[in-house]
């Protein structure tokens, strides 16, 4: 994800803010930005105002791995992983234009409306990325199914079995699903 | 179903097949390399296909995309899920991004 010095040139300021607000749109926090365009830090507070009516959240980034290893995150971590090495690897692209199409395609797949948060937003899914470019997470193949997930480089992965092929016995058993599954009976009733 | 209607039928589907990846690949490449399960090479190829070599290729008896699940196991696990439809979609696009591609050897 390196960024050349390029020369100020309007074409390429126009670009800059397109990316800006597209990212923007997708949920990335003040920092994603900071990283990923030469727009100054005012510009972008300036930006994110227009699009979003509200100031950027202050604060740090979220910084652990566990997360992405949790039950939920990590079946959303892996989704996202996935097609982000797919394009890659087969799309020929690179960076964060690789980053925001394989968001893009993430939120499809999991059917996501924009009532309520996705469980990755465009700010872990590039923390993510960074985590596994640096080696702190690594894909580990599924000995089950054969699908490929977030795991820790550190722990011990031989014969390891994916969170869907071993679902814990509590995992998704939260507050919101069940409401969810009274829905839904009552749909159908 | 007569067995010319059927061969007909799978002309459509050819053509439609040929028609939506063409316009999916001009719409956005990189998207659609993902959504089709296809390589570069031949996003290539069938975006630059004229209308006369997409109905040319078309107008074959045999399908010409075929099934992107290979392992009967694994199609066996995701049919049979029985929990949670999520659940089974969410298994199906790790395993089918997982999968390599389709390459012109």
């Amino acid at each position: 994800m390196e960024m050349t010095v390029q020369k100020k040139s309007v074409v390429n300021e126009a670009e800059q803010i397109q990316l800006a607000m597209q990212m923007i749109k997708l949920g990335a926090r003040l920092q994603l930005l900071e990283a990923q365009t030469t727009l100054s830090r005012e510009r972008l507070i300036k930006l994110y105002k227009e699009l979003k009516g509200i100031s950027p959240p202050k604060g740090m980034l979220p910084f652990s791995t566990d997360w992405f290893l949790t039950w939920q995150p990590n079946i959303h971590s892996s989704i996202f992983l996935n097609i982000y090495n797919y394009l890659v690897e087969h799309a020929d692209v690179k960076g964060i234009t690789a980053i925001i199409k394989a968001y893009t395609l993430y939120l499809q797949q999991i059917e996501h409306d924009s009532e309520d948060e996705p469980t990755l937003s465009m700010t872990r899914a590039w923390t993510l990325v960074r985590f596994v470019e640096s080696k702190m997470l690594k894909m580990h193949t599924c000995s089950c199914c054969g699908g490929r997930f977030v795991v820790n480089s550190y722990d011990l992965n031989s014969a390891y079995r994916c969170n869907l092929c071993h679902v814990p016995s509590r995992a998704g058993k939260t507050k919101k699903a069940k409401e969810l599954a009274y829905n839904v009976v009552a749909m159908t009733a | 179903m007569s067995e010319n209607d059927m061969l007909n039928d799978i002309k459509d589907a050819n053509l439609n097949y040929l028609m939506l990846a063409q316009q999916m690949i001009r719409a956005d490449k990189a998207t659609a390399i993902f959504r089709l399960g296809i390589n570069k090479d031949i996003a290539d190829l069938i975006e630059g296909l004229s209308n006369l070599q997409l109905l040319k290729l078309s107008s074959s008896n045999m399908m010409l995309a075929r099934f992107r699940f290979e392992d009967s196991a694994i199609l066996n696990m995701l049919t049979s899920y029985t929990k949670d439809r999520a659940l089974a979609h969410a298994h199906a696009a790790i395993l089918m991004s997982g999968q390599d591609s389709e390459v012109i050897v």
